[in-house]
């Protein structure tokens, strides 16, 4: 090998702890790139593939009771090519010797043979349950532990309790796929309908497939307008409509805007390694400024410097790649199947993803050349009297070019400072007075290495925020749904026949009973634009309290006027409170009023507020309904679980037919679990900038102790012991931490912000209200505490244990 | 005798090199005239700070000159040194003169022979192959050939000057040039390396030494005092005048 070759490679070799550094420096962020870049390719490509691979429904109508006949009749259609029902309803079921109850929706199947919509994946055991045998969705393994041939006990409105054979695990990624919130699913055949008490012969919902356009929304829309014409028109009743396209999972867009917010962190952190490698390539090249020196005196040229230490940061780059790359394509498929076990799909299996491979490869490559540039032309650059000046200057006795150096700005300030701390007589120890020149000493390395902890803290400190502000919004939310218990029952019952039994137990304070429709918003030229969910509660209801955007919330008076959730903007960007919108409710097509617009979470699609008295009146059903909110004196979760479980068998006892009873935060606390997965996210990406800014501080600090070897051999030649040593580098250590936690406490505000806007708009489709919490900050001040100690205690040490001639001959 | 043979190896006509300190102009140079000739075995003397390396630096154009100029003669052209490009000078330098220091400033993650192989390798004058071989001879030259795959930090400080004389002849220049060689070493071994010089004088090379040492004295062709940045007698016990036409002035 030709000496500047073996030089390299020594460079490369011979401090295994520095490259290690660069190394890992590198790594970290071509991990988070590669990760991401693959676990977006994987979700793409998987999600929409493994979702059309079942045949998934275009079209979900719930609906009043129907039968085969009604269903031929669907069936003939225009557009539609498959249409299936089904019968849904919720039991609640739980594993033998088990006291908790776990709600779970029951479907069933026409005919497990002949299913051809939403098809289901075997996971484990028989894939068609016979009679009186059950079939279970995976979710619920989420809740308990369950296999093939294990038996469960459920429960029925009428509070008979049998048990039914577990023959089999499946995975239905299309049923429900919209509502990561719904419960789990079971499923049955026709024959075991009598077993439940329900209904033979009776289905509640249709699913269907379109014959052509599968993947174009119009289309889908337009036919399923048709169906649901046809319905109403047969006098039955659809109450809620759902449609998707075959080759896009529903929640692909949120997926994806989730992915995107990561992406725009990982890039970040390659922005930060990249600044943490230009530190340490500048401190590199520092320390090979007398080996540049001899090679120019050698005979050596500009540009076989330069290509010598490209060479260099080539095979750093390399070196990180072959840590980033693998730990990169697990990573992303981890990260890809996490995703697809919460949303419900399956991978199509473990790959490396090429785009993914090339950026990391290009990444890999690029950014040590990019940060690396600068410090390398500006070494390769450097004359041979500059080169040599520090040790010829110092060892001939003469002076360097410069000759004696001007005191800094710095410098001068803290002499300065000094000067005037000492005539009002206050004292600073002489150690801590040169840990604070040194930490001063290399400003460029100090600016450096603050940014990257700077950037790293105020991430770490934002993501905590806006978990904060997330969970703060699920509150907001929350004031739409104020019941400590809500009560739904099988058919109507009389308000107060329902409040009379609800207040006898002296918990409850109120019972609202609420009447619910569906509607279709339609464009002005009758087509359908969206679906929207009118809930009515009493105009006077204390259980709602809305965070109105513009206009008035709904009065006993109302007559065809609503409130509306933001979401209509997607529709009518420009509407505003008092303006009328075309509907079609109740088979009718009318205008109705928008009094007013309020903040809701877009996800879950358009709703609207009218009053109970009205939308009541309108369906026949004045001072009846069949769904009950009940408010009570206490408002925590575990209050609300026993309330809940006591009415339900207060009414069940008392023969109100009783569908489920749900506690009021177990909604919340649903919603609140579906945002730790994004949260889990969020900080696994400000783990990664922590290390990154951890990394910054310890090469930092082991660059300042080693350029500094001979200085403190001479302090201890002159009577510094190890322990002064020690606790000067750690004060230098701590003193930067320190700066850049205050730094991160301003920075993190526009963080913050920033932030929280993206990930609202990806979750809930409008901005939220930021919330600051102390908890990031002083997870983080301990985190930089601790890190700034462990970076600088271990060169500290090491520079203690030399022997003061082995620390004066050290060059 | 070609005219270039004429003419001497090293001209320094009115080098002035001035230092900008806080206290203002510090001049370490005040005006040197000195010319030095091939074969000569030159030992430029002077006190700590009396301007002995600045010189030196001035015409192995590692430093720049602040007026003057500096000319050499070598390997049939004639180069003005403060008129080339760092680049220019760094080749230049490879290929026309050897540079020793007193901390033989070898590098230390390379072995000896790979540090004598290193001159060759920047100037390209010599194959890989080739330069292996030339410095394994060069190595047995300075009778270090067993040590020649040890790290520098294996040997001792003399040890390490011979290589770094060794790596100095790696390009067979005619100049070589040694900034207080002998100054980290005892005296034995002083001798020792002021032999190896003596050497390399009689096989027809020109050496030009910096020392403090005046002890020194009788044993350099020539010698000029330096101080406070000028040069101030002729030596007495040149064996060979070469002060140029006009001496010091």
């Amino acid at each position: 090998m030709r000496p500047r070759w073996r030089k390299v490679f020594s460079d490369l070799v011979d401090n295994k702890a520095r490259t290690l550094l660069v190394v890992l420096s590198i790594a970290v962020g071509v991990f988070a790139i590669g990760v991401i870049v693959g676990a977006y390719k994987i979700i793409e490509a998987d999600m929409g593939k493994s979702y059309a691979a079942n045949n998934p429904a275009n079209i979900e109508i719930r609906m009043s009771s129907f039968d085969d006949v009604f269903l031929s009749t669907l069936r003939k259609v225009d557009g539609v090519k498959q249409a299936e029902a089904r019968r849904v309803f919720g039991v609640r079921i739980r594993p033998l010797g088990e006291t908790q109850w776990t709600s779970i929706n029951i479907i069933t199947m026409q005919s497990f043979e002949e299913n051809e919509i939403n098809l289901l994946v075997p996971v484990s055991g028989a894939t068609v349950p016979l009679k009186n045998e059950i079939l279970l969705e995976q979710d619920i393994l989420d809740e308990f532990d369950v296999s093939s041939g294990d038996t469960i006990e459920f429960q029925l409105s009428d509070e008979t309790i049998k048990t039914i054979r577990v023959v089999g695990i499946v995975q239905d990624s299309s049923t429900d796929a919209i509502d990561f919130l719904s419960p789990p699913l079971g499923y049955i055949s026709p024959k075991t309908l009598r077993f439940f008490k329900q209904p033979e012969d009776s289905f509640n919902r249709l699913y269907a497939t379109v014959e052509t356009g599968q993947d174009d929304e119009d289309h889908i829309k337009s036919v399923l307008a048709a169906l649901k014409d046809k319905i109403e028109k047969n006098d039955y009743f659809a109450w809620r409509t759902f449609h998707s396209k075959t080759h896009e999972h529903p929640l692909e867009s949120t997926v994806n805007a989730v992915l995107g917010i990561l992406m725009a962190l990982g890039i970040l952190i390659m922005f930060l390694s990249s600044s943490l490698i230009a530190n340490t390539l500048s401190a590199l090249l520092n320390q090979h400024l007398r080996h540049i020196g001899v090679m120019k005196l050698l005979g050596g040229r500009d540009e076989i410097i330069f290509r010598m230490y490209l060479v260099l940061l080539l095979a750093f780059g390399l070196l990180s790649l072959l840590i980033a790359v693998p730990a990169g394509g697990q990573g992303a498929y981890a990260l890809a199947k996490y995703v697809g076990d919460k949303m419900g799909f399956s991978l199509l299996g473990y790959r490396i993803v090429p785009l993914a491979l090339y950026i990391q490869i290009a990444v890999g490559m690029l950014v040590p050349l990019v940060a690396g540039f600068v410090p390398v032309i500006k070494g390769s650059k450097v004359t041979v009297q500059k080169a040599l000046s520090g040790d010829l200057a110092r060892e001939s006795g003469e002076q360097a070019e410069k000759g004696a150096e001007r005191e800094s700005r710095t410098e001068r300030f803290q002499l300065k400072l000094t000067r005037l701390l000492v005539d009002r007589g206050i004292r600073i120890p002489r150690p801590l007075l040169i840990s604070l020149r040194n930490t001063f000493r290399q400003r460029n390395r100090l600016i450096l290495t603050l940014f990257t902890l700077t950037m790293g803290g105020a991430i770490f400190v934002s993501v905590f925020n806006v978990r904060v502000s997330l969970r703060n919004y699920v509150q907001v939310v929350g004031n739409y749904f104020l019941a400590d218990v809500t009560i739904g029952f099988a058919k109507p019952y009389r308000l107060n026949e329902v409040e009379q039994f609800a207040l006898t137990d002296p918990r409850v304070a109120s019972v609202e009973g609420w009447a619910f429709a569906s509607a279709e918003i339609l464009d002005v030229d009758g087509s359908n634009a969206d679906n929207m969910d009118i809930l009515a509660p009493p105009a006077e209801s204390k259980l709602v309290s809305p965070l109105l955007v513009e206009g008035r919330w709904i009065q006993k008076t109302d007559v065809k006027k609503i409130a509306i959730s933001e979401s209509i903007y997607h529709t009518y960007p420009d509407l505003k409170a008092g303006d009328k919108i075309l509907i079609k409710i109740n088979g009718r097509e009318e205008y109705w009023e928008v009094v007013g617009i309020f903040k809701f979470v877009g996800m879950e699609g358009t709703i609207a507020y009218a009053p109970y008295e009205y939308i009541s009146r309108e369906q026949n059903m004045a001072n009846r309904s069949s769904s009950y909110r009940i408010l009570s004196n206490n408002h925590d979760r575990s209050h609300q679980d026993i309330l809940a479980k006591d009415i339900d068998l207060y009414f069940r006892e008392n023969g109100f037919q009783v569908t489920d009873t749900t506690p009021g935060l177990s909604m919340m606390d649903d919603a609140s679990e579906s945002l730790d997965i994004l949260i889990a996210f969020l900080l696994i990406m400000a783990m990664l900038t922590a290390t990154v800014g951890s990394m910054g501080l310890a090469g930092t600090m082991s660059m300042n102790v080693l350029e500094r070897t001979r200085e403190i051999g001479i302090m201890r030649a002159i009577g510094a012991t190890d322990f002064e040593i020690i606790r000067m580098v750690l004060v230098e250590g701590l003193l930067i931490g320190i700066i850049s936690f205050g730094l991160s406490i301003i920075l993190a505000i526009p963080f913050t912000y920033l932030l929280s806007t993206i990930v609202s708009y990806a979750t809930f489709e409008t901005p939220i209200a930021v919330v600051f919490t102390p908890t990031g900050y002083f997870i983080w001040l301990g985190l930089v505490v601790i890190l700034s100690v462990l970076a600088s205690v271990i060169p500290a040490r090491n520079a203690a244990r030399l022997t003061i001639r082995e620390v004066l001959a050290y060059e | 005798m070609t005219q270039e043979n004429e003419k001497p190896l090293i001209e320094l006509n009115k080098v002035v090199k001035n230092y900008t300190t806080e206290a203002g102009v510090f001049p370490a140079l005040k005006g040197i005239d000195l010319h030095i000739q091939r074969g000569e075995f030159l030992g430029i003397i002077g006190k700590s700070g009396a301007g002995k390396s600045t010189l030196l630096n001035m015409f192995t154009g590692v430093d720049q000159i602040t007026s003057g100029e500096v000319i050499i003669h070598a390997n049939g052209k004639s180069v003005t040194l403060h008129e080339m490009s760092e680049n220019e000078l760094a080749l230049w330098r490879g290929r026309t003169m050897g540079v020793i220091y007193q901390s033989f400033q070898l590098l230390p993650m390379l072995t000896l022979v790979q540090n004598v192989m290193m001159p060759m390798d920047m100037s390209g004058l010599y194959h890989p192959r080739k330069s292996r071989e030339r410095a394994l001879e060069l190595l047995e030259m300075v009778e270090l050939s067993e040590h020649a795959h040890k790290l520098p930090t294996y040997i001792s400080g003399g040890q390490q000057q011979r290589v770094a004389i060794a790596r100095a002849l790696a390009n067979d220049p005619p100049l070589l040039v040694a900034d207080e060689p002998t100054g980290s070493l005892d005296s034995v071994t002083a001798d020792h390396i002021f032999q190896l010089f003596e050497n390399l004088v009689e096989s027809g090379r020109t050496v030009v030494m910096v020392t403090h040492d005046k002890g020194l004295m009788p044993r350099f062709s020539r010698h000029v005092e330096i101080v406070d940045g000028e040069l101030i007698a002729p030596s007495p016990s040149g064996r060979r005048l070469g002060w140029g036409q006009e001496g010091i002035k």
